[in-house]
């Protein structure tokens, strides 16, 4: 496979081949708290050929690509009023459609055993040999597990104290998160997600996946949802440092997900995990509404 | 109102006028023109049979049908193979112990799908699964039955997914996702479309027997 590379005017989204991935999602409640079991394995990643130099060195803008982090909600979300309300309307048709289960079908036969035992004429030869379920009646098996259910303590939902620590990843069980990072950019300090500059010889998401890996004191593994970017910001330098070569900047943004194991949390690293609505207090206005368009809150 | 009906009497006249005048130079014309209809007469006949030979035909008014076969074997739909810019055909496996929840969320990205334009080419379900877990007896080293789970299957076939639609895709399946479902992304081969059929272990006997 060819790969071909556009860099400028970025006017469209450079194009990319496409790399075929086989991915695992799973979300189980056993095991890491936090996160999902997630798994990936790119197949038949092929080398790419370099464009002519000569079609990049005219272009003004400087390229440099972020990458949108995101951490998946691990628990649903609290039902509204009216969401409860259908939920247990559904349930009630389910249930009320659906046929008696083995363990039920079970109840039934060995009451209608024991009336059967119970009345005068009962002869045992009759019966069907049933020797084993004698032992252990559905009933019983019923009361064995109820008593196992109460024993069974499970973790609390939601968790005041970690919600409000924003640096942790496990806080807002029920929302999806964005990690923010505090980077150096011209000469201030701004919140913004991470980024790279995009260097000759790589592909944007290579840039992208460069821009996580390079982040000072965390091992966060990610993996990325597609080789398209998902959204652009571009940024003119004042008049002032504007020169020929360079005008502005381009960012390209790329998805990602936060795969399994809790990065290790470090007090001095500049890191935010953030909710949609949290957004705004920490992204210029202008950033923020490039960026929350490709930001799903569901 | 009289003038205008002399005014429209004038026009008509005016108009029988010409047409005299352009259908006389017609006339002549037939006869130099079509020789033929001058040389049949009367008593010979140019139609087969009666006149109204054919007349109850409809059959041939009915749009075609392609011959129906006794039956028709599987055949497999065409995998669609990937290009640059989209994949080819993706199986989407949503898997879960608990099947009203597997079937809403299956549900769920068929619709999805249908709203995005995605074309499905396929949306079928796997045989169900039954785990059995046995744990040890707390006297003694036999296992007995504890419970038995049952592991529903059902996958979604797209025929193709554009490159750049796919992470949206992607991160709304995972956020949606309910717990306790299972959800996997795979290529489509033709190694899964037979796993879905049973073995016949006779026919594959007497096809080695056929082929000795």
């Amino acid at each position: 496979m060819q790969q071909k590379k556009m860099a400028a005017p970025c006017g469209r989204m450079a194009s990319r081949p496409l790399l075929q991935f086989l991915s695992r999602f799973s979300r189980s409640p056993v095991g890491n708290t936090g996160f999902r079991q997630f798994s990936s394995a790119t197949v038949c990643r092929a080398a790419f050929q370099i464009n002519e130099a000569a079609e990049r060195a005219n272009s003004p803008w400087t390229l440099m690509a972020a990458v949108c982090l995101q951490r998946l909600p691990v628990i649903s979300a609290d039902c509204s009023p009216i969401e409860q309300q259908f939920k247990q309307m559904l349930h009630q048709i389910e249930l009320e459609k659906s046929v008696l289960s083995d363990h039920e079908l079970r109840l039934l036969e060995d009451a209608e055993r024991m009336s059967r035992k119970q009345a005068d004429d009962y002869d045992s030869d009759e019966e069907d040999s049933h020797g084993d379920q004698e032992i252990m009646m559905a009933q019983d098996l019923e009361d064995i597990w109820e008593q196992k259910m109460k024993s069974f303590q499970p973790a609390p939902r939601v968790r005041a104290d970690v919600d409000k620590d924003l640096t942790s990843a496990e806080r807002c069980l029920a929302d999806s998160l964005v990690l923010l990072a505090e980077q150096e950019v011209g000469d201030e300090k701004l919140w913004l997600l991470p980024q790279t500059r995009w260097q000759e010889g790589e592909t944007l998401r290579q840039t992208a996946e460069r821009a996580l890996t390079s982040l000072p004191a965390a091992g966060f593994k990610a993996t990325f949802l597609g080789n398209a970017p998902c959204g652009v910001y571009k940024y003119k330098l004042p008049k002032a440092i504007r020169t020929e070569n360079s005008i502005g900047t381009k960012v390209f943004f790329f998805k990602a997900i936060l795969a399994d194991g809790a990065p290790p949390k470090t007090k001095t690293a500049p890191f935010l995990w953030v909710k949609k609505s949290e957004l705004q207090k920490y992204l210029k206005p202008a950033y923020m509404m490039k960026v929350e368009r490709f930001i799903l809150d569901l | 109102m009289n003038p205008v009906f002399r005014k429209v009497q004038a026009s008509v006249a005016q108009q029988a006028l010409l047409l005299n005048k352009a259908l006389t130079p017609c006339r002549a014309a037939p006869s130099i023109r079509h020789p033929v209809w001058c040389t049949h007469s009367v008593n010979e006949r140019q139609y087969k049979g009666m006149p109204t030979h054919g007349i109850g035909r409809w059959k041939y008014l009915l749009p075609k049908q392609a011959p129906r076969k006794k039956k028709d074997k599987q055949q497999m739909k065409q995998i669609v193979s990937a290009t640059d810019t989209a994949y080819g055909t993706l199986n989407v496996n949503v898997s879960g112990y608990d099947m009203t929840v597997v079937e809403h969320y299956s549900q769920y990205i068929h619709n999805f799908c249908n709203r995005l334009g995605i074309k499905v080419a396929d949306s079928y379900a796997l045989p169900t699964k039954s785990t059995e877990v046995m744990l040890m007896q707390e006297q003694g080293t036999k296992t007995y039955v504890d419970a038995v789970l049952k592991t529903h299957h059902r996958v979604i076939q797209l025929s193709t997914l554009n490159a750049a639609l796919c992470p949206v895709f992607m991160d709304v399946l995972l956020k949606n996702q309910p717990e306790g479902v299972q959800l996997s992304v795979t290529e489509h081969t033709e190694a899964d479309f037979q796993a879905r059929f049973k073995a016949r272990p006779e026919l594959e006997g007497l096809i080695a027997q056929m082929n000795q």
